[in-house]
């Protein structure tokens, strides 16, 4: 035991300065400590949060209320910007929760160590987020006690159905996919913590709940080896949905022939910008997460960096989709493409979106070149989080700036969005807040078995190591 | 009261609207009555409507229990005294959004039991088949004259008003008022209860009452009596004064509209010794001289003149050319090929400088002298005189001077000289004894008036003219007078600011609820009947008079009908059966031969003008300072108009003002102010403006194209009446207004005042952008198959490559599409309200205009180039254009907007969820969305007037022009049943049919030999952004402007 | 889905209770009138119309015009107060059905509503549905009959309805629409 703990230490991975997994930890530990925080009664940090973010989730119902009731008149949308809050908050929920699913499925594929202990979390953002996402189609309809079912292909007594060369269609098949898959990938690697939750619990109640939601989980070899193909399985066809998804809702403008919309470029920059915004968002919440969930010694420094390489890395993919979006403009000859992004844009009445979106998507994450920068929790949160506020200017950029001035002059508008649209906006953001904190309360934040795995792993290398040095 | 003086469900037995098919492709039968409770069930069906049913169509199916009448019997007991829009059923906000029904669980009812009622006649008239439309003429008009209207009614309610092809001044189209007319009708604000002293009358006392005051000045042979009526042409009118004043001598008739202008009858006075009123001929007039003059826009003429200026902008055959000298562009001033932008002072000085140029070349000498007359006094840019008089000699006797309204009798006369000097008089222009009861009717014509009330020699005041407390020079201190005429007597449409300050408030019936007699302005006489029974017991003005002639209980029908059956015989033609020939005056709308023709041996008194001038240069305005000069508004006249939400959202032709009147300033002039600009150039700094002892505060708007130092402002506005929607809308500039110089003076003071005023434009942008979306063009460049102009227009229809084949719809039995001349169009804007009232547009307020939800489906553009200051300027109407591919098509997830086999780009209702992509992906951006719920919450009483024809849309439902389809498939089923084909030009839309111009031209692409398909082949033609390739089913023709080579710039 | 296409959510074969017992059986079976004769404005209109009060009488006012039946359409002549029907076929607001195309074409009144000569209170025979419109509009040729005949409500095509239908849309030049605008406008 005492060989095994010394091994642990002594023998580190040189291609590995910094430990996946920190100190020295066994299963119980690892148990215990990941465990922890669901057994402990929330502190005063986590109320605090759980109340703003009820008071968010209260302004959504709000908001949401008036819609329905007065009508998308109460937006500040118009003709011609018919568009506005609405479609650019989807498009950015939908391109946060893209993190989870890549980190779960295809770092899973590509057996990416150190995804294990941050996976959880990243899917569970992916999941709220994408709940989010599902509200504002909906929503932002004239009438949506019809949109709600004419958009599903069912033979109708009016002998109509959906048109389904439209790409809100493609959007509806899409994004529910995307939903479903979400959701079970995520349960399916919660059922072994939840079931040793269940053997772990003291209440009677807890119990309960916990042991239905295991599924009868009772860890044996067969368990295990289903639920690996299974994982597997899952990862196999969330992968292709993590390109899909995004380049779907991508061809909502891309298909179009607006000014600004009518781009070429838009699925892969739309997938970039969503690993982009998805990763942003992980650090964004991991930061603050790890520090007071104590999670430290699980979600290490090495997985921060790591996350920020990504961002660096997606964040240039996005720069060269700006860059080629701008030449095409020029290229093409298109007086209307021109103006769009060399007037409208740069110097229009929403100028600043587009500046304050060039800064922060374009400019900050080349801060990650330097590894202080990486390595700086401070820094990494500032930048993280103007890289959301980036990204969501961006759809502002696309949506509605591109719609306020197209073809004709004679009908440009303005557009102001309401109360009623920072209301909803920022009601999402709460309704998501809401989600994850109780995530955070009532399951492990991180895939407890996974990493216990993974210490195994760790240890056997470490073993072969230790031999090596004998030897 | 007695209820049944008001309340809408009583039966009249009295006054049944009697009405007679018309000519115009009325169906047939005999005059019958429309029995009232027809539309005493229509209210109920609109009252139970306001709950889930939202039956507009078939109001005798959808009759739900009778509860519906007492309700809108209790209303109509609420809705006095004033303050009727303050009922609870009809809110300020409703007001906002008249006309409308809303379905929002429509998609459901297919499938759901109907517990519905269907409700038939007792007595169905023999002319009425449920379902079918009828056609009744009339006539309708502001300035004493009356434009022939046709009026299609359903069910005895009337539901549009088109023009009446037989009438000399309508030729089939009509103003933007006409088409509101309905909007008056039916208007919940209207003065409903005849009143003394607020005190409730019946229509017997107030006989009684009125039978007693005519005793009493029947002793003094009327010395205290004065009667204040509109300017009218009406025989009956004329009839019933002579009649007055046998019966009372001393009496007295004043005509007053505060819109009337008294130059031109003083100005011809002078010239000609006489009164005499000029008519104008364009289609005999190459070269057209406005001098201020607004004749496209305004004026008895204005419909006809614009279809005859139309007629000549064709590059084709010769073409007119039209100078304008103005201060602030209008309809007029945008069709010009030349302008000239001069204050309205100085228009005077331009008339004598035009005329000392034409003195100084041979054959002109008169003139000199004339000119001499004006000592000196002169205005306007030589290089520009020299040019148009020359043009003015080249085609002497084609061509035509028009002194404007507002101009002074100098003015007047020395155009009156220069049209003799230049063998105009009896071409193109021709002078003929006035028509009108009083030769002069304006401002002015009210200050005797006044003396005598101010002296209390009048004792009974008769008011039949429109609002004289409000629209009275400011400072006749006309309300205050009227409160201390013991029996002011006012025929009130609405309970306005003349109304409270009368002793006796009469409710008028509406023009479409009268019978009465009309003018053309050639004299043609047309009969004005009733389509429907008055809604809440208002009587007409004959009705009035007749009071004082002891007939006051006669129906105006009987004062008519007596009057004409004595007159048959002066009637040219019109021998038999009395009873025949009315029916066809009535069915016809124009009895013809009565038409009176212009004077013969007149002789222009040169000397007289020569000496006549000074004075009245002299007496006019003068002096320096800024000059303020008033028009009356291009949407409410003079107020008239102001509680007709269709005309307040109407974008006014030029600025695209909604819901509001501006000091227009020019750029300059803004400048020096430091008016400041914000948002989306909607957003003006507010200005002082106080002239001699008064002020008012009004939002500035800088106009391109207006002269320096002088601000226009509307009439009309500000109104404080009892009328929901007039009231709190803009500011009113009648109080700077004095009865010396009621249009314009100089000396004004003008400032900024702190804040700003954001207005409600329906276009902030001023230029095309290099886009060209409105292809304007020189004849000479025209004419050169080599020029830029002609290659863009090729460019802007060749056919383009495309990786599909074109659906062909050459198999097709139609293939519907239009053509939009923009060398025709004027930007008038009447199509607009057509087409509002066709398809049941709603109205949405200021505050939704601000934001950018306009509804109307059709929308003008209007785009300024070259400098700001004095720009050029091209108007483009744009609805949907029915792409063949259209854009709005293929992202519909729902199939809510969808191809037909004939073209049409088709908008569902009932399917739409209201994604709002098709408009996102619609390059013309013409759809309309319904934001708010902007139809649900209108009053029973308006739906009364909605087209049966076409579905009201909900909340959250897309909208769009669909080519009047309700029109085409009415006309398709007819035609089918009697087994043929539509054929060119019986089949028309909204906007088509209330054009003057003819501008548009709609019907069968596959006709070869429609009218359409040769517009669309012209050379003129182009598509509006077709490099998009959306192949648009509506083309454009491109505007010929007919340069003068002199003037021509670079 | 399924409950929209049952019979009873759709209205269908329920007697409808009417405000004085009108059988339509005796009118038209015993005495033999026309459709036509009370449904008048059936081929130049929109609406078939339900007949005024007037029209009953020209033939009540001698027959039967004691009878206690028939009190409420006296009474309405005399108080100018409509019959008040209760409606048993109805298309929702946004559909314009127009009767005059469907009868002048040969489209029976049978073929929609049903044997009338047989029911003693009216009930709805059809769904109404568009799927069910859309059936007869993409092919009309099996509900087409000599104009002629619309009105009769036994009558049967001679061999192959398709066929005769065919025959029948050449010579009355039939051309079924499908066109949204043709019903909804």
């Amino acid at each position: 035991m005492a060989s095994t703990a010394t091994s642990a230490s002594t023998t580190r991975d040189p291609l590995e300065p910094i430990p996946l997994i920190q100190g020295v930890q066994t299963d119980e530990s690892l148990n215990t400590s990941l465990l922890d925080h669901v057994w402990r009664s929330p502190g005063k940090g986590w109320w605090t949060l759980f109340g703003l973010a009820l008071a968010g989730l209260g302004l959504l119902v709000i908001g949401v209320t008036v819609t329905l009731w007065k009508g998308i008149g109460m937006w500040g949308n118009n003709i011609p910007v018919g568009w506005a809050f609405g479609i650019i908050n989807f498009v950015w929920w939908i391109g946060i929760g893209h993190a989870g699913t890549l980190i779960s499925a295809i770092l899973l594929l590509l057996q990416q160590k150190w995804r294990t202990s941050i996976n959880r979390f990243a899917e569970a953002m992916t999941l709220f987020a994408v709940i989010c996402a599902l509200l504002f189609p909906l929503i932002h309809t004239g009438r949506p006690w019809f949109a709600a079912y004419w958009l599903m292909p069912y033979p109708s007594v009016q002998g109509i159905w959906p048109q389904f060369k439209s790409p809100l269609v493609w959007d509806v098949f899409a994004v529910s996919t995307y939903f479903t898959i979400s959701l079970l990938f995520w349960f399916l690697g919660l059922i072994p913590d939840l079931a040793s939750l269940r053997d772990s619990s003291k209440k009677p109640l807890q119990k309960t709940i916990y042991g239905m939601l295991a599924l009868g989980w009772r860890g044996s070899g067969r368990h295990w080896a289903e639920y690996k193909w299974a994982y597997l399985l899952l990862a196999g066809l969330s992968t292709p949905l993590v390109l899909s998804v995004h380049t779907i809702v991508s061809f909502d403008f891309a298909v179009s022939i607006l000014p600004g919309w009518h781009t070429t470029v838009f699925p892969p920059y739309f997938v970039a910008g969503a690993v982009f915004s998805g990763f942003a968002m992980v650090v964004t919440w991991m930061v603050p997460a790890r520090q007071f969930l104590g999670l430290k010694h699980v979600v290490t420094m090495k997985h921060l960096e790591n996350m920020n390489k990504v961002i660096l890395a997606t964040g240039l993919m996005v720069s060269y989709g700006y860059a080629m979006e701008h030449f095409i403009a020029w290229y093409s000859g298109s007086q209307y493409e021109f103006d769009e992004f060399f007037q409208v844009r740069m110097r229009g009445p929403m100028a600043p979106v587009y500046w304050l979106m060039m800064f922060c998507n374009v400019v900050v994450p080349n801060i990650f070149w330097f590894k202080k920068a990486r390595t700086n929790l401070l820094i990494m949160w500032v930048a993280a989080l103007l890289v959301n506020v980036g990204m969501w200017c961006e759809r502002f950029n696309i949506i509605a700036t591109s719609l306020h001035r197209d073809f004709l002059p004679s009908k440009w508008e303005l557009y102001a969005p309401t109360w009623v649209d920072w209301s909803i906006y920022i009601g999402t953001i709460g309704l998501f807040s809401t989600l994850f904190l109780l995530f955070l309360k009532f399951v492990p934040a991180v895939a407890v078995t996974e990493v216990k795995e993974l210490r195994h792993e760790l240890a056997h290398q470490a073993h072969g190591h230790a031999e090596e040095a004998h030897g | 009261m007695s209820s049944h003086d008001q309340d809408p469900l009583q039966d009249h037995p009295e006054d049944h609207a009697r009405s007679t098919p018309s000519g115009n492709g009325a169906s047939s039968g005999s005059p019958r009555r429309i029995s009232l409770p027809i539309v005493d069930e229509a209210l109920a069906a609109t009252e139970a409507a306001s709950g889930a049913v939202r039956e507009q169509r078939k109001y005798w199916r959808s009759i739900a229990e009778k509860e519906g009448s007492p309700k809108l019997a209790a209303a109509a007991q609420r809705e006095f005294p004033p303050g009727a829009s303050e009922l609870p059923e009809v809110s300020r906000r409703s007001f906002m959004k008249l006309f409308g029904g809303g379905a929002a669980a429509a998609g459901l009812a297919a499938c759901h039991p109907s517990d519905e009622q269907a409700i038939p006649f007792v007595r169905r008239p023999e002319e009425v088949t449920p379902g079918n439309a009828l056609h009744f003429a009339t006539a309708y008009g502001v300035e004493g004259y009356g434009l022939g209207l046709v009026v299609e009614s359903h069910e005895g309610r009337p539901t549009k008003i088109e023009g009446n092809p037989d009438h000399h001044d309508s030729l089939g189209a009509t103003g933007r008022y006409e088409q509101a007319l309905l909007q008056g009708l039916y208007d919940n604000d209207r003065a409903k209860q005849l009143k003394h002293k607020d005190e409730p009358l019946s229509w017997h006392t107030f006989l009684s009452q009125m039978a007693t005051l005519s005793g009493r000045h029947a002793a003094d042979g009327g010395a205290k009596l004065r009667f204040l009526t509109e300017p009218t042409a009406s025989p009956l009118q004329l009839e019933l004064r002579k009649r007055i004043l046998e019966k009372f001598p001393k009496a007295k008739f004043t005509s007053y509209s505060s819109i009337a202008g008294d130059g031109a009858a003083d100005g011809l006075r002078l010239a000609y010794g006489k009164y005499v009123e000029a008519r104008h001929e364009l289609t005999r007039a190459s070269v057209i001289v406005s001098l201020d003059a607004d004749f496209l826009g305004e004026g008895p003429e204005s419909v006809r003149a614009m279809r005859q200026f139309a007629g000549g902008r064709l590059p084709g055959a010769p073409m007119n050319r039209l100078y304008v000298v103005e201060p602030a562009l209008t309809v007029t001033g945008m069709s010009a090929d030349h302008r000239l932008r001069l204050r309205a002072g100085d228009v005077a000085g331009f008339a004598l400088a035009l005329a000392a140029e034409l003195g100084r070349r041979p054959g002109f000498a008169q003139l000199a002298g004339i000119a001499s007359g004006g000592h000196g006094v002169t205005a306007g840019d030589p290089k520009w005189i020299s040019a148009v008089a020359s043009d003015l000699i080249k085609h002497r006797g084609q061509s035509l001077l028009i002194a404007g309204r507002r101009q002074s009798a100098a003015v007047h006369a020395v155009v009156a000289a220069l049209n003799a000097a230049l063998d105009n008089v009896g071409t193109t222009v021709t002078y003929a004894t006035p028509l009108l009861a009083d030769p002069l009717s304006g401002p002015k014509a009210l200050a005797p008036l006044a003396e005598e009330i101010a002296a209390g020699q009048v004792d009974t005041l008769v008011i039949t003219a429109y609002n004289p407390a409000y629209t009275a020079p400011a400072d006749l201190k006309f309300d205050k007078l009227l409160a201390r005429v013991p029996n002011a007597i006012y025929w009130a449409a609405y309970e306005d600011e003349t109304a409270a300050v009368s002793s006796y408030v009469v409710p008028a019936a509406h023009a479409l609820e009268s019978w009465g007699d009309a003018r053309a302005t050639d004299g043609t006489i047309s009969l004005v009947q009733p389509l429907i029974a008055p809604l809440w017991g208002g009587h007409t003005d004959i009705e009035i008079l007749g009071a004082f002639l002891g007939e006051g209980d006669l129906s105006a029908y009987e004062v008519l009908r007596r009057s004409w059956a004595a007159k048959q015989a002066s009637v040219p033609g019109a021998t038999g059966e009395f009873d025949q020939v009315w029916e066809k005056w009535v069915g016809d709308g124009v009895i013809v031969g009565t038409e009176t023709s212009p004077e013969a041996a007149l002789t222009l008194d040169a000397a007289a003008i020569q000496q006549g001038l000074g004075a009245l240069l002299a007496a006019g305005p003068k002096g320096a300072g800024v000059e303020i000069a008033f028009v009356p508004d291009y949407k409410v006249v003079d107020g008239r108009f102001a509680n007709s939400a269709w005309l307040q959202e109407l974008p006014d032709p030029v600025h695209k003002i909604t819901w509001d009147n501006a000091a227009l300033i020019s750029p300059a002039m803004a400048k020096s102010l430091g008016v400041e600009v914000e948002r989306d150039n909607d957003k003006f700094s507010v200005l002082v403006i106080e002239y001699k002892d008064r002020r008012v505060h009004a939002p500035a708007l800088i106009a391109p194209g207006h002269a320096d130092d002088s601000i226009t402002l509307a009439l009309g506005y500000g109104r404080t009446g009892a009328e929901s929607v007039a009231s709190g809308v803009g500011f009113n500039a009648g109080v700077l207004r004095g009865s010396d110089a009621p249009w314009f003076d100089r000396g004004a003071q003008v400032s900024l005042a702190t804040g700003m005023h954001l207005f409600g434009l329906t276009q902030n942008h001023w230029s095309m952008e290099n886009r060209e979306p409105a292809i304007a063009t020189s004849l000479a460049d025209f004419q050169n198959p080599r020029s830029e102009a002609r290659e863009l227009l090729e460019e802007r229809r060749a056919a383009l490559p495309t990786i599909h084949e074109p659906h062909d719809y050459s198999k097709e039995q139609y293939k519907w599409g239009m053509a939009i001349d923009l060398g025709k169009c004027t930007g008038c804007s009447a199509c607009i309200v057509a087409c509002q009232s066709e398809n049941n547009i709603p109205t949405v307020g200021r505050d939704q205009v601000v934001r950018g939800r306009e509804m109307q489906w059709l929308r003008v553009d209007r785009y300024y180039s070259g400098e700001l200051e004095d720009p050029e300027v091209i108007v483009q109407p744009l609805a949907c254009v029915h792409c063949e591919t259209a854009p709005c098509e293929y992202v519909c997830p729902v199939n809510a907007t969808v191809h037909s086999d004939e073209g049409l780009n088709e908008m569902v209702y009932n399917r739409c969820v209201g994604t709002r992509y098709c408009s996102n992906n619609c390059p013309y951006k013409v759809r309309r969305f319904n934001f708010l719920d902007f139809t649900s919450e209108t009053p029973a009483v308006r739906r009364l007037g909605m087209n049966p024809e076409v579905t009201v849309r909900s909340r959250g439902v897309m909208e769009k022009c669909t080519y009047c389809v309700q029109r085409i498939e009415r006309k398709r089923i007819d035609t089918r049943v009697a087994g043929r084909l539509i054929e060119d030009g019986e089949l028309k839309t909204a906007c088509q049919q209330s054009c003057p111009a003819g501008a548009i031209e709609f019907g069968n692409l596959n006709d070869l030999k429609s009218r359409v398909t040769k517009a669309q082949a012209d050379e003129r033609r182009y598509d509006l952004l077709h490099e998009l390739g959306t192949r648009p089913r509506t083309a454009y023709l491109a505007r010929v402007r007919n340069l003068n080579p002199e003037l021509a710039k670079g | 889905m399924l409950w929209a296409r049952t019979p009873y959510a759709r209205a269908m074969e329920t007697p409808v209770e009417q405000p004085l017992e009108f059988d339509h059986r005796h009118h038209t079976r015993d005495e033999g009138i026309d459709c036509r004769y009370c449904h008048n404005t059936v081929d130049k209109a929109p609406f078939a119309s339900i007949p005024p009060t007037q029209l009953c009488l020209n033939c009540h006012s001698q027959v039967w015009n004691k009878s206690p039946l028939l009190e409420p359409v006296r009474k309405s002549f005399i108080d100018n107060k409509p019959l008040v029907w209760n409606r048993v076929y109805k298309v929702p607001e946004f559909v314009y059905f127009n009767h005059s195309i469907h009868v002048g074409k040969g489209v029976g009144c049978v073929t929609c509503h049903g044997r009338v000569d047989q029911m003693a209170a009216v009930e709805k025979q059809t769904p109404l549905t568009m799927g069910w419109c859309l059936e007869c509009h993409r092919n009309p040729e099996k509900n087409l009959r000599p104009v002629s005949e619309v009105t009769n409500m036994t009558w049967h095509a001679e061999g192959d309805a398709e066929e005769s239908g065919r025959v029948l849309a050449e010579k009355n030049d039939v051309h079924t629409r499908t066109s949204c605008t043709t019903c909804h406008r």
